[in-house]
């Protein structure tokens, strides 16, 4: 999950080393997964999301299919 | 409070406060309880997806996400304080925890320069700038290291 300057830039450093292009995600989508993943992180109340309240976590801020379903095994084979 | 609760949030506060991963020791010392124990703890944390062991070890932490154990490129200045994050999501991820206005810094990775983001009363300010999401969510576990 890396920051890169553009779009243009993902697609050459992909090209560059052979990594399959995968979705964006912008900073307002990334600042509110910040929020839900750790905004309470240091309080006795915090745990991880489970698979099925990621999905709906993913879909609220407008990321879903199978690349942000935790369960789906579309990926078994990739590496 | 169960222990491993006292275990980890432990290990959150030493690193707010430090910026510094805590060794084994350091929680046992702060809770009064044994090494054994708090390794124990470890694993069951570790199990919980809520800190990743260096590899090869039981009781060396190399992330209490969203903080980093070691010095990455992905770094985030509080007040007179700097952590490393893990990736461009737990960079993020140290604002919203220590609910902080943060400055941070890291670098595209394509190009090498730098890229700054300020988070000020709760937000990132705007930014061109993308992220990408090089591996599925079904496999982030299976490396979480390289995820």
């Amino acid at each position: 999950m890396l920051f890169f300057r553009s779009e243009e830039h993902v697609d050459q450093w992909c090209k560059v080393n052979g990594v399959t292009k995968r979705p964006l995600v912008s900073l307002d989508q990334l600042w509110q997964l910040a929020v839900t993943w750790y905004g309470n992180r240091l309080t006795v109340e915090s745990r991880r999301p489970g698979p099925d309240e990621m999905v709906k976590i993913f879909s609220e801020i407008g990321l879903e299919g199978p690349f942000w379903d935790p369960k789906s095994d579309q990926w078994a084979s990739t590496s | 409070m169960d222990f491993d609760t006292s275990v980890k949030l432990n290990i959150y506060e030493m690193i707010a406060r430090t910026t510094r991963m805590p060794a084994l020791i350091d929680i046992a010392l702060g809770l009064g309880s044994s090494m054994a124990d708090v390794e124990q703890a470890f694993q069951r944390l570790y199990e919980k997806r809520l800190l990743v062991l260096e590899p090869g070890t039981t009781s060396r932490i190399r992330m209490a996400p969203p903080f980093s154990g070691i010095e990455t490129q992905h770094r985030v200045k509080i007040e007179d304080k700097v952590y490393f994050a893990n990736c461009a999501w737990d960079a993020f991820g140290i604002a919203t925890a220590l609910k902080r206005d943060a400055d941070i810094e890291s670098t595209c990775p394509d190009c090498g320069e730098p890229l700054a983001f300020q988070i000020r009363e709760g937000k990132p300010l705007p930014q061109e700038c993308v992220v990408h999401f090089a591996v599925p969510a079904a496999r982030w576990w299976k490396d979480i290291i390289y995820t």
